[in-house]
């Protein structure tokens, strides 16, 4: 059996069956919408994090080199129903539209990915439902992408703007204990593209931790402080509250050691990553184990293998593994395709 | 609560106009070094703990360098009316890993403040018209001798009793140096005076004082051009 399947066709998935394809093997490639590209499409990313790529051409050529294969056969429209057999031999019953299928894989990559924390689930003193002007990350992705950075309300440019990091991350109480590793990073990004798109404006972060590993320190952090004077603030805001037609922030600044209050046009939540209802039902489907946030647990026999999960011959690639960049999902998707290819060849031993 | 808005610190001298300190920070930064003092500030602290003054006065480098990189005008404006004099111009804060030079923004914002001829920064420096002085006539204010070791907190307490008998430490020194310094360290030959008061002249040191002490500016201004006119007959 010489055919790999490959679920998700974000940039994990993409890459993944992309480099399946490259090393001779057949890949399917199922999408449960009816047009490929994952998250960056759905959610309408305007540059990526970290390298100011625009999203839509990026996402074009990752989906063209994956099309233009002649041994990667697409599915859009298509859901897992269930699954069967061993690493080797698999057979997977799919939908496509209304008809149900059967597929045969000797390996199996799910790269299902995450969705954003949803601020108003959990927790209301952000009031993301009740405040028209407070948004999320992914919501200023669309404005961004308009060059329409527009308060809600009034659809006038704000001309203060904070971002508050860490919603739904680092939070014992929410229940999310890990770091989303990818919004110190969007933020960042982000303040810069307003500070361009709007350069009367004053930008704000407040953090925890600015997590900028790597070169994200020159590419992002750096040059939004220097030369795009972005205020970073040490300092979690408490309250997102109603202000005649503005909105007043309170917190600490820990830095200055100083309680602060500040009256603002927009404030924008860095919503963290949870792991999507594909990849919490794969999990199901599959009968791989997740951790206890839900993500498809990966380790191994070595316990150090991002991609192994707990059966063999089924991969796991980018964030459906957990909080992952687009770094992490190119590098997983690479390994799980080697991997991936290695069953095949060997028969599933 | 002293409710603070980043950029905006309402009960912080708000008597003085927006307006004047905008235009303040303004010169502080068209400062040409200004750039090159200052980047971004990842308040880590670490100037603060290289700073001798931080440990013994309410200050703090990484608030300089903070305060400035964000552009919060009227904590820069306090800064400038109490902060830069308790810094004591050493430089160890220029080991931060974003290469800002909280120092060299002091002197810069000294330098701003002596030039307004601000109220405060008058009031100031009116304990120094002795050392300003003596370091314009003299070249240099202070000898050992003069020192009162219980000014000087951050020295340690080893001093006091090491002071009381400094004469007799300084005997065991095979130097002639540095017996009688006080003496020694004041008397400048002339032509290092006339070097000097050209130099105070020539940059405009001179005129900065009249800001700050009318009065001193007068005394210095006749002393040191007594000294150049009787060079000149010399010639």
């Amino acid at each position: 059996m010489s055919r790999v399947l490959t679920i998700g066709s974000g940039p994990a998935g993409l890459e993944a069956a992309r480099c399946v394809a490259e090393l001779g093997y057949d890949v399917t490639l199922i999408e449960q919408l009816d047009r490929l590209g994952g998250t960056p499409e759905i959610e309408r990313y305007a540059k990526l994090t970290h390298h100011f790529r625009d999203s839509e051409e990026a996402m074009r050529e990752m989906i063209t080199a994956v099309t233009s294969k002649p041994n990667v056969q697409v599915l859009p429209n298509t859901t897992v129903l269930s699954a069967s057999g061993e690493a080797g031999k698999f057979r997977v019953a799919v939908k496509n539209g209304g008809a149900p299928q059967e597929i045969e894989a000797g390996a199996i990559i799910i790269a299902t990915g995450f969705q954003h924390f949803d601020p108003g689930r959990e927790t209301q003193y952000y009031n993301y439902y009740s405040l028209p002007d407070v948004i999320t990350i992914s919501d200023l992705e669309g404005m961004l992408k308009d060059h329409a950075v527009l308060r809600p309300s009034t659809g006038t440019p704000p001309q203060k703007v904070a971002f508050i990091q860490c919603v739904g991350s680092r939070d014992r109480q929410i229940g999310n204990e890990y770091c989303s590793k990818v919004c110190c990073g969007i933020a960042s990004k982000q303040a810069i593209e307003i500070r361009e798109q709007l350069p009367d404006s004053q930008v704000f972060i407040f953090y925890i931790d600015m997590r900028m590993y790597g070169y994200w320190e020159p590419q992002l952090y750096w040059p939004a402080q220097e030369q795009h004077k972005v205020t970073y603030v040490k300092g979690l805001v408490s309250e997102i509250l109603p202000q005649g037609d503005r909105i007043l922030i309170r917190g600490e600044d820990t830095t200055m050691g100083r309680p602060m209050e500040i009256t603002l046009d927009m404030v924008v939540l860095s919503v963290g990553m949870e792991p999507s209802e594909g990849t919490k039902s794969m999990a199901g489907v599959f009968g791989v184990e997740q951790n206890q946030y839900g993500f498809i647990a990966t380790g191994g026999a070595s316990g150090i293998d991002p991609v192994a999960t707990s059966r063999p011959g089924i991969f796991v690639v980018g964030a459906a593994a957990g909080p992952s960049d687009l770094d992490d999902s190119f590098s997983t998707a690479g390994l799980a395709a080697v991997r991936a290819a290695s069953v095949l060849r060997n028969g599933g031993k | 609560m002293r409710a603070w808005e980043a950029g905006k610190q309402a009960d912080c001298y708000p008597h003085v106009a927006r307006e004047e300190k905008e235009r303040l920070f303004r010169e502080i930064k068209d400062d040409e070094r200004y750039t090159d003092y200052l980047y971004g500030c990842y308040e880590c602290g670490i100037c603060v703990s290289a700073c001798p003054s931080a440990r013994f006065y309410n200050y703090s480098p990484r608030v300089i360098a903070q305060a400035m990189a964000r552009e919060d005008t009227d904590r820069v404006y306090e800064i400038l009316i109490e902060d830069i004099w308790n810094c004591a111009q050493c430089f160890s804060c220029t080991r931060c890993p974003r290469q800002n030079n909280p120092g060299g923004l002091v002197s810069i914002i000294r330098e701003v403040a002596v030039r307004n001829g601000i109220q405060e920064t008058r009031d100031v420096l009116q304990g120094y018209s002795r050392v300003i002085y003596k370091v314009m006539l003299k070249g240099n204010q202070v000898s050992p001798d003069m020192l009162q070791p219980e000014f000087f907190a951050d020295w340690g307490t080893w001093v006091e009793g090491f002071t009381k008998n400094m004469r007799e430490w300084r005997r065991a020194i095979p130097l002639e140096s540095l017996r009688g310094v006080t003496d020694a360290s004041w008397r400048t030959d002339h032509k290092t005076l006339v070097e000097l008061y050209t130099i105070w002249f020539e940059t405009g040191n001179v005129e900065l004082i009249r800001e700050v002490d009318e009065g001193l500016y007068e005394l210095l201004k006749n002393t040191m051009e007594e000294e150049l006119e009787d060079a000149e007959d010399e010639d």
